[in-house]
């Protein structure tokens, strides 16, 4: 490149990196170095007080996305078949419905949804399969975080893995047909493998964003403990004042995207670009 | 097999399709329906199985009040935002997706950051460095942080966008003699253009919904409808928060009818793929 339009180049990705660089990777290192602070000395205090208080939030955390994560990996990927081989119009638009309504409304919608004295239990105690004198309560669970988690990921799931699917020469599925292979079998031995790539970033993308999920669990989450972690730390920040352990408590959340991220790195190949 | 046996085959399989869409539409529909009714709700008395009295009492007694307030200043930050990272983001984009940049991947990772991280913790930081500048708790406050993750989006749309027109054509027309500049705003532009109307219309949606960053930045003077109807759900006004819900949800839901139209899977199954 010359030199005249290496300049350009540097002008013209200069300004939106240095918003990214101000306000995403500067305060990610400040949050890496605020954790090692305890009343402005160096200390591991920080990291001994979410042990002791948070490692079962931790835990939680991993569990709520580890089975929100496998639900919606496990519908999308027979439903995408089902909607490549056989297709199905209506049940593909619904499908995208939830990608383009917002977290806090998911949330919300969920609460007033599955309440104890929510719309779900009052139509159900209508045919008599719920007692409302004693109602159960999905919301304020961890199974009304995961309900709402895989309610609103799979729409995103859906897209990714249908464009995937639709990305398989008919030809493989026509053989597979001719020698008599079933749905399920076409979908099992073909389409998932060779979609397999597709998957694994999806699925990274998911787990990461799932794991840093905030309305959600903060609007139907239980008020007590365990908690999700970023709901620890926003509560760590606005009750307690206590950046050090918030920071600390975001450190683990990183290390935690590392992991996937590092994972999905290794399966993806740079030359595309 | 039978004439009969097959119609009775073909009737079965319709029958289970039907079951199938209604299932799903259930599931779709259930958590937005219940908004519905919670919104025209007056009087609902538990464990009575529907609402007492219904009406428009709550839907007139919210668009009097503060409702108005936060629709309106969500809406002039995410056109202030989606203008200024359009602005950002086109020549950025085709850049990256025409010539060889340096540190081309290096670029990429930066703009991948923070869709890959947990935001919340990042933001806490953000905070306190706009403090510093006195931009938080104010609305360019809200729109820088807004931009981070909608610069993220659309860098990564907008690359894919330029990505998939055929590089031939804009040759073809710069043997012919057109300068760069020229085939950028006379080829290449205008067949980007559904994309580019695609990927804004993404960049606008995410500024209007969203919640983290203008929650941690804006508090406690700058409200815009996620955060609204975050404080009025938690504090039990069922109702206020059903319509805010219902009103957000409108853009988002007009763009899913207008984007069966301008988009295409390609764009936003590019994206993370380096």
């Amino acid at each position: 490149m010359r030199a005249s339009s290496r300049l350009l180049s540097l002008a013209i990705a200069a300004p939106p990196l240095a918003i990214v660089v101000w306000l995403f990777f500067l305060p990610f290192l400040s949050s890496a170095h605020l954790s090692f602070l305890r009343d402005g000395a160096w200390s591991l205090g920080n990291y001994a007080l979410v042990w002791r208080l948070y490692r079962f939030d931790v835990l939680y955390t991993l569990w709520i996305s580890v089975v929100s994560l496998v639900l919606v990996l496990g519908i999308a990927i027979f439903l995408c078949g089902y909607l490549r081989i056989v297709g199905h119009r209506a049940v593909e638009f619904l499908f995208k419905v939830p990608l383009f309504v917002p977290f806090v409304v998911v949330g919300h919608g969920m609460r007033v949804l599955l309440a104890p004295r929510g719309t779900l239990n009052s139509a159900l105690a209508q045919v008599g399969l719920v007692d409302l004198g004693d109602p159960p309560s999905i919301a304020f669970t961890w199974l009304g975080i995961v309900v709402s988690l895989v309610w609103k990921n799979l729409a995103l799931a859906v897209l990714l893995v249908l464009g995937a699917y639709r990305a398989v020469d008919e030809a493989y599925l026509e053989a597979a047909r001719n020698f008599g292979a079933s749905v399920y079998r076409q979908i099992k031995d073909i389409l998932l493998p060779m979609a397999a790539p597709s998957l694994v970033v999806a699925s990274a993308f998911m787990f990461t964003s799932m794991l840093a999920s905030f309305s959600i669990p903060l609007m139907i989450g239980g008020g007590e403990q365990p908690q999700m972690l970023m709901v620890d730390v926003y509560y760590r920040i606005n009750y307690q004042n206590d950046l050090g352990t918030a920071n600390a408590l975001g450190m683990v959340s990183y290390l935690l995207a590392m992991g996937v991220a590092g994972y999905y790195l290794r399966t993806i190949t740079v030359k595309e670009f | 097999m039978g004439e009969a046996a097959v119609e009775a085959a073909v009737l079965r399989r319709a029958a289970l399709r039907m079951a199938g869409t209604v299932l799903v539409a259930f599931i779709i529909i259930a958590p937005l329906s219940s908004l519905v009714i919670w919104s025209f709700t007056h009087k609902w008395f538990w464990p009575h199985p529907f609402p007492q009295e219904m009406g428009l009492f709550y839907w007139k007694k919210v668009l009097e009040g503060d409702l108005l307030r936060a629709l309106q200043s969500g809406f002039l930050i995410a056109v202030v935002v989606t203008a200024l990272t359009l602005v950002l983001t086109v020549p950025l984009a085709y850049l990256l997706a025409r010539y060889p940049v340096p540190l081309k991947a290096v670029i990429l990772m930066i703009f991948l950051l923070p869709h890959a991280f947990p935001q919340l913790p990042v933001f806490v930081n953000a905070t306190t460095l706009l403090y510093r500048v006195n931009l938080a708790a104010r609305v360019p406050g809200v729109m820088l942080i807004h931009m981070v993750g909608a610069l993220v989006y659309a860098v990564w749309t907008m690359t894919a966008v330029f990505k998939s027109i055929p590089e031939s054509l804009e040759e073809a027309a710069m043997n012919l003699g057109a300068s760069r500049l020229k085939t950028f705003f006379t080829v290449a532009l205008p067949l980007a253009t559904p994309g580019l109307i695609a990927s804004t219309l993404l960049v606008f949606l995410y500024s209007l919904d969203e919640f983290t960053g203008t929650l941690l930045v804006g508090s406690p003077f700058i409200l815009t409808l996620p955060v609204y109807m975050y404080r009025t759900s938690v504090g039990y006004e069922l109702q206020v928060a059903s319509i805010a819900a219902l009103i957000l949800m409108l853009p988002g839901l007009l763009l899913l009818v207008l984007l069966e139209r301008y988009m295409k899977a390609e764009y936003l199954s590019m994206f993370g793929r380096l």
